[in-house]
């Protein structure tokens, strides 16, 4: 009897501390602010990879236009295209990686 | 003594490896072309993309046997470079040295040096303006300039460590793969070569150098190599580095260099 009331009581104790991080907690990336979050790491990565002249074409116009977007109210595109511009600038640090010891294959 | 004579020796060996080193690499580019197109003899790189094909070779030697679309431009350069006193500046006081000594690695500066790095300095130097480094002004004293060189080989010198760094990043650049695209100079213009890419034949890294600046059709005007550069980076999707920057130097470089023994010709129109 015991040991079915600790395991109800820590049950509980997860559920309600669950429930009150749902609303409150900030999962991402330290922002409350979902479109915040996703420009920070685009705009981040792209800094990076403009520092090693390995930057791709588009993605400052990506940041630009999510900014526009958000403050037109479409916060999910908004948020979708910075997540796509941070993609780009993941994809551009991996070739970072490998373009400074690239050579011929001949 | 000793110490001196096994620094000097030891430099003289460093020089030597760094030389030894942009020799193997060119003999490796000169053999792989050889292997894609065993036909083209190596003088004929001079002549760019036209080497490969035969249709696009003759309507060049119609165009060079008209008026080149350039030819006023040209002239034009050569009197700009009177104009505005370029011929008083030690570094292009001889124009057709100045085309085969540039691209150099300058150890004062640390630096590689470019024809159009030097003319962009001389103008400021006498005129206390601003030249830009793509198009116009420049590209036309730099053309006229390298026509005064023509028939001379191209003949980039990497001697020292510095030097050699220089041209491995250059190197390192001209292989890596960057942009949207995730593509390398050398996709196109090494593994690619004489193949389409839409309606046009993508031209050999060999010889690139021996016609620049050159005369684009599409830009209907001269522009520098380093132009070409922001262009080529473009169609990567990558995003332009600024011409005459340490990066785009360093590409220039090793990219001159490939072209080693091949010579300067003043057939720069290109479509």
């Amino acid at each position: 009897m015991k040991k079915v009331l600790i395991i109800a009581l820590s049950v509980f104790a997860l559920t309600a501390q669950a429930d009150f991080l749902g609303g409150s907690h900030n999962w991402n990336n330290g922002s409350s602010d979902p479109f915040k979050s996703a420009l920070k790491a685009a705009e981040t990565g792209y800094k990076a990879n403009l520092a090693v002249n390995m930057a791709w074409r588009d993605t400052a116009k990506m940041i630009k236009e999510a900014k526009k977007l958000n403050a037109a109210g479409k916060t999910a595109a908004a948020v979708a295209l910075a997540n796509k511009a941070h993609h780009q600038t993941v994809n551009a640090t991996a070739q970072t990686a490998l373009a400074g010891s690239a050579g011929p294959r001949f | 003594m000793k110490k001196l004579i096994t620094a000097v020796a030891g430099i003289g060996f460093l020089v030597g490896v760094a030389s030894a080193d942009v020799a193997s690499d060119q003999k490796a580019f000169i053999g792989y072309f050889k292997s894609i197109q065993p036909n083209v003899e190596f003088a004929d790189y001079t002549n760019g993309v036209y080497a490969y094909d035969a249709g696009s070779r003759d309507q060049f030697e119609e165009i060079l046997d008209g008026i080149p679309p350039y030819e006023e431009s040209v002239e034009k350069g050569g009197a700009e470079y009177l104009k505005f006193g370029l011929n008083k500046c030690a570094a292009l006081a001889d124009p057709a040295a100045a085309r085969l000594k540039h691209p150099y690695f300058d150890d004062a500066t640390n630096k590689v040096v470019t024809l159009e790095g030097v003319i962009k300095a001389c103008y400021k130097q006498q005129t206390g303006k601003k030249l830009g480094s793509n198009k116009g002004k420049i590209a036309r004293i730099s053309s006229w300039i390298s026509d005064q060189a023509a028939g001379e080989k191209v003949n980039v010198k990497v001697e020292g460590a510095a030097a050699q760094a220089a041209y491995d990043q250059g190197k390192a650049f001209f292989y890596g793969k960057r942009g949207q695209f995730n593509m390398s100079c050398a996709d196109c213009h090494v593994y690619n070569a004489g193949k389409k890419a839409r309606a046009d034949i993508l031209s050999p890294a060999l010889g690139h150098t021996t016609h620049v600046p050159m005369y684009r059709a599409k830009w209907a005007g001269l522009g520098t190599l380093q132009r070409r550069y922001g262009g080529c980076l473009k169609n990567m999707r990558a995003k332009p580095i600024g011409s005459q920057t340490e990066t785009m130097n360093n590409l220039e470089y090793f990219h001159q260099a490939m072209s080693n023994g091949l010579e300067i010709t003043d057939a720069r129109y290109r479509k």
